[in-house]
């Protein structure tokens, strides 16, 4: 077990490494010319020149790249020309705003789709079934975009039970006392209840919105392997030793039908908490997908090479904990020896 | 090559003209079990270890045997579905080993092979029909009508009429589907054709009907078969010579009158005392060997492979250190044993047997 | 080395008029619905069962063998349905009883062994985790070490070695015999009344099969569990079973104490598989006596008797293709209580006596 998760780590690391060397040089083949972004589009030649040794834009590739990791790793991960603050600053702000709706929105679709496979597949009701898979494919057919649209104008235009696009918190509710920046959570923390559901409320749409399409995807997944696993002999070993068909489904179909799952869902998770621009954008949401937007239009390098990094790292971590949970759940990649049919 | 010499014997014992198919000295590796995240090396797997027999023309040749212990790998190696580690395969006269690719196609038409699996060995999308004649399309083998003919003759042959030539293979029945698996093969014409397990899926009134069958169309098409199958009584009824293979190495080797009556190797006899006998009569009257331990991937290095569940060689020292040769006991009689024939007194034939 | 498995017994045959059965299942009927149509795989099957006893069911593929097991524990599932019948297990009819009843009766008082050991373990829990499963549901008494203990005992029973050891692996890392001696070690952890195995040794290699056939044999003596045996190889119901009962098509269409029905087979399709099978210990010349056909679709069950089409005796009599045959005492031998499903079950019999008349 330790040697999986060395590695693996290794391995991860030198994903993350590929991943560097790709967010440099991506950005230094790119046409824009930081350079003369800084100095601006004024400037004489000779200006942008000395701007660009300033920069150490004329040092050897490899040196640059050096020079360039070294610095991330000082927390110096460059200066967002367009805003004119250092993009560590940036990100830090607008990261922990991704990561909460991200993370709002994985565990309504995971725990949404856990309830619903069981329920379609558990009773063999064919009436739920059907109902459940409709709305499924409703979800992987619907744009985000719109959804959110749609719920935004049902449940605050005409409902007006929840906040309109108005951010992470009402306008003059403030912000709990900084722990992960994440608001639920450090309200919690501070026992201020009533800005704790205050964030809560302006989480619901946008983390509804973004996990629908996650949720109708492992449904799907999940129904399937569930009804596979429900035929398996061992259930029935199971209910043969008196063990209640709903205990065996539980502690013998479940973790079994899971494995399939897995790898999807660290891979949707990872996405979920890079932001999403569309949605984030409908609710005013401070996330990083505006911000990396952003950064595209005005060519602001810095912020995009940082975000390829994060980017990069969010998935080797989340795989990495895939790998690990796998070894966990399934024995057989635990020890190695082939899968015998 | 002791082996390969004294099967030589045994093919050619009563003078017979040269044989359809030789093997001779094959040996198959696998690597398996290799693990890169533990820095294990894969092990090897001697699937093959050194297999020599031949076939006559027109001969049943037998291949019996536990799972696992090679019977398979023999038969792709002699279709060069496998490339042998060692060893030569010669067919009617040629080594097969060093032919050019094209060559090979051409020799491959009298050498076809039936698999044991009915359902999976059959294109679902494909009819019959098409199925059927597959194999002239890929060797470009006659005109169109001349084709369709053929297909109707060959399906005729094997019991499936004209009208049920248009059907998918989920339409029929296992029995149906393994009778479409061999007409596929016999459209070729081939020589020789090699059955593994054709008989094992299948129930034991239909198993007779397809033996039955085979047995038929060996006679009328003048076949020569090599059949594999786990199914001692199944080999018996079917089989001219066998040989017995345990962990990739040929135990015994000789008629199938010889083998069931008198069997010489201590594996053969426990093999055949395991097979449960359907007439309680005879199955209560019987002594049973019943061989300690499982069959295992590890080669004992030197010594016999059978040792450690021989109930003859198990605390014998010369077992333990020195591998017996595949040596004739008495003509066209191969054991590989130290100690050949001690355990026949446990297969005795049954009292009620009929001649 | 040891001595034939079926010395037990002492050729115990049906006895009619006895009470004591473990199990009785009367009149047993389960369908599998689907659009196509409703398969009726298990039609009115009748069995009893007493203490110690060992029953053979044989019978070819679809022929219902493993329903009706599925059915009398009540573990069928959707498509498949019970319709009828009852399963009278030890003076109660567990037919009735809902899931909820059935806890204390599944794994208890009866138990099974399924075919394939590869798939009737759950590939994500360890043996132990597997056989302690069933021993706490039952035994709550001995507790989490207690239960363990019992477990590594039970795998010695069964003869895994290094039991102590092995008991933490999972079960890819057991050989195919080894898996099913796991699967006989759960069954009978809670010394059930009745053992049902279906097919337990059809995935076996013959010498593996061997182990694990003397193996039960030793174990089911040892407790007095009676078992129901469900196979389609006759040579392990000759070594093993006291009864046979021979199914074809969803019925038991013949039924006798194993050493007459050998001997006499009356139904023409126990004769005529008896007959198909070639046996080891013969060397047989000629063709194999097959059987024609195949058997018929349980999806439209046509009138008349349901091997008519393939039989040899009544193939295309009046009576056989228009009259459903109904189970008929097969009296005058054996030890009694033999029946046949048979519209020439009677003159069967009467040959067979005049046979054995003239011989004598
Ligand atoms: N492609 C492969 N890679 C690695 N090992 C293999 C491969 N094919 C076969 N083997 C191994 O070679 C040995 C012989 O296999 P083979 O399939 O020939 O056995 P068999 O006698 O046909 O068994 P069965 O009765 O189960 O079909 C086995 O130990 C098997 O695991
Ligand atoms: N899940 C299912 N859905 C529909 N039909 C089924 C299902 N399971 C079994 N059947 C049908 O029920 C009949 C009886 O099947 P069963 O599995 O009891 O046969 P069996 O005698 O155990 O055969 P085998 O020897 O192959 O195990 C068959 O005709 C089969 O096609
Ligand atoms: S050589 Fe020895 S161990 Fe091998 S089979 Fe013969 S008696 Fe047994
Ligand atoms: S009833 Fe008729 S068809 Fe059926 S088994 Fe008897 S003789 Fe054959
Ligand atoms: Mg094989
Ligand atoms: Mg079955």
């Amino acid at each position: 077990m330790l040697k999986l998760v060395l590695t693996r780590t290794a391995a991860s690391l030198v994903a993350i490494f590929g991943a560097s060397i790709l967010a440099f040089v991506l950005l230094r083949v790119a046409p824009a010319d930081p350079a003369r972004l800084l100095a601006g589009p004024f400037a004489t030649e000779e200006v942008v020149e000395a701007q660009r040794v300033a920069l150490g834009l004329k040092d050897s590739l490899v040196s640059q790249y050096f020079r360039y990791i070294g610095d991330f790793f000082q927390g110096d991960w460059g200066f967002s020309f367009s805003v004119g603050r250092p993009v560590i600053d940036q990100i830090g702000s607008r990261l922990p705003a991704s990561i909460e709706l991200g993370l709002y929105a994985f565990i309504f679709a995971l725990v949404g789709a856990v309830i619903c496979a069981l329920l379609a597949t558990y009773r063999r009701r064919r009436a739920v079934d059907h109902t459940i898979n409709g709305f499924a494919l409703f979800g992987l057919g619907t744009p985000p975009f719109w959804l959110a649209l749609i719920v935004l104008l049902v449940f605050f235009g005409i409902l007006d039970i929840l906040p309109g696009p108005e951010g992470r918190l009402s306008p003059r509710q403030e912000a709990p006392p900084e722990v992960t920046r994440m608001y639920t959570i450090d309200a919690l923390l501070a026992g201020q209840l009533g800005t704790f559901f205050d964030a809560g409320k302006h989480l619901l749409l946008p983390a509804l919105v973004l996990g629908f399409a996650p949720w109708a995807f492992f449904f799907r997944l999940l129904r399937a392997s569930l009804l596979e696993v429900s035929g398996e002999q061992y259930l029935a070993t199971a209910r043969s030793k008196g063990i209640r068909r709903w205990t065996a489904f539980r502690r013998h179909a479940l973790p079994n039908a899971f494995l399939p799952t897995l790898t999807a869902a660290g891979l949707i998770f990872a996405a979920l908490l890079a932001g999403s621009v569309l949605v984030e954008s409908v609710y005013q949401w401070p996330g990083l997908g505006a911000l990396v937007r952003d950064g595209v239009i005005e060519q602001d390098y810095a912020v995009v090479q940082a975000f390829i990094l994060i980017g990069a790292f969010a998935y080797v971590v989340v795989n990495l904990v895939v790998d690990i949970l796998y070894g966990v759940i399934d024995p057989r990649t635990r020890t190695g020896s082939a899968v015998t049919k | 090559m002791s082996s390969t010499e004294s099967t030589q014997a045994a093919g050619n014992g009563h003078d017979e003209p040269a044989p359809l198919l030789r093997v001779e000295g094959l040996k198959k590796d696998f690597i398996s079990g290799g693990s890169r995240m533990l820095g294990r090396a894969g092990n090897v797997v001697h699937a093959v270890d050194d297999v020599s027999f031949s076939v006559a023309r027109g001969e049943t040749f037998g291949l019996v045997g536990e799972s696992g212990c090679g019977k398979s790998t023999v038969a792709r190696c002699i279709l060069r579905l496998l490339e042998p580690t060692a060893g030569r395969i010669v067919f009617d006269g040629v080594d097969i080993g060093p032919l050019a690719a094209d060559e090979m196609r051409r020799l491959r038409r009298r050498m076809q092979i039936v698999f044991q699996d009915p359902f999976g060995s059959l294109n679902p999308r494909m009819n019959v029909e098409a199925i059927v004649k597959e194999p002239l399309v890929i060797h470009r083998i006659g005109e169109q009508h001349e084709r369709s003919n053929r297909v109707i003759e060959t399906l005729e042959l094997v019991g499936v009429t004209e009208q049920q030539a248009r059907r998918k293979p989920h339409e029929f029945s296992g029995g149906q589907r393994q009778r479409i698996a061999l007409a596929r093969a016999l459209i070729l014409q081939p020589d020789l054709v090699i059955l593994d397990e054709p008989v094992s899926a299948l129930d034991v009134s239909i198993q007779a009907q397809v033996l039955n069958l085979l047995r038929e169309l060996q006679e009328r098409l003048n076949l020569t078969y090599v059949f594999i199958v786990h199914d001692l009584a199944v080999a018996e009824y079917f089989c001219d010579r066998l040989a017995v293979l345990y962990l990739g190495a040929v135990m015994e080797l000789t008629d199938r009158e010889r083998l069931f009556r008198a069997p010489l190797h201590p594996y053969t006899g426990a093999l055949l005392s395991a097979v449960p006998v359907p007439d309680p009569a005879v199955e209560r009257e019987r002594e049973h060997v019943v061989l300690a331990g499982e069959v295992s991937d590890e080669l004992a290095t030197g010594g016999c492979r059978f040792k450690a569940r021989c109930p003859i060689g198990r605390d014998r020292d010369i077992c333990g250190e020195e591998e017996p040769a595949l040596i004739a006991h008495e003509s066209g009689h191969l054991a590989a044993c130290h100690f050949p024939g001690e355990l026949h007194w446990l297969v005795e034939p049954s009292a009620s047997e009929e001649s | 080395m040891s001595t034939s498995v079926a010395e037990h017994g002492q050729g115990a045959g049906l006895s009619p008029e006895h009470g004591g059965h473990v199990l009785r299942v009367a009149g047993l009927q389960s369908e599998f619905r689907s659009r196509r149509g409703t398969v009726k795989a298990v039609r009115a099957v009748s069995l009893e069962l007493e203490p110690g006893q060992r029953v053979g069911i044989v019978g070819e593929s679809g022929s219902g063998k493993s329903a009706f097991a599925l059915s009398v524990l009540g573990l069928l599932e959707p498509p498949g349905y019970v319709v009828g019948g009852e399963v009278i297990l030890n003076g109660r009819n567990i037919a009735e009883l809902d899931d909820r009843q059935m806890q204390t009766v599944r794994g208890k008082e009866i138990s099974i062994v399924f075919q394939d050991p590869m798939s009737a373990l759950n590939p994500v829990k360890t043996i132990g985790q597997q056989i302690t499963e069933t021993i706490r549901k039952h035994q709550p008494q001995l507790g989490k070490k207690g239960a363990r203990a019992a477990a590594i005992e039970l795998l010695r029973d069964v003869e895994v070695p290094a039991a102590g050891r092995r008991i933490d692996d999972y079960p890819h890392q057991y050989s195919g015999g080894m898996r099913q001696r796991v699967m006989i070690a759960i069954a009978l952890a809670n010394q059930p009344n009745v053992l049902i195995a279906d097919e337990p040794t059809t995935a076996l290699d013959v010498t593996t099969q061997a182990q694990v056939l003397t193996l039960l044999d030793r174990l089911v003596t040892e407790r007095g569990t009676a078992v129901i045996l469900i196979t389609h190889n006759l040579g392990i119901v000759a070594q093993f079973c006291d009864v046979v009962y021979v199914m074809y098509a969803g019925r038991v269409v013949e039924r006798a104490a194993t050493a007459d029905l050998f001997a006499h087979p009356v139904h023409p399709y126990t004769e005529a598989l008896l007959r198909a099978v070639p046996r080891p210990d013969q060397l047989a010349q000629g063709p194999l006596p097959s059987i024609p056909g195949a058997p018929p679709n349980l999806a439209e069950v046509a009138p008349g008797c349901s091997f008519e089409s393939r039989c040899p005796l009544g193939r295309g009599h009046k009576l056989c293709r228009t009259e459903v045959p109904v189970s008929t005492a097969a009296i005058g031998f054996g030890s009694g209580g033999a029946t046949a499903e048979c519209h020439f079950a009677k003159e069967r019999v009467a040959e067979y006596l005049d046979g054995d008349a003239t011989t004598a």
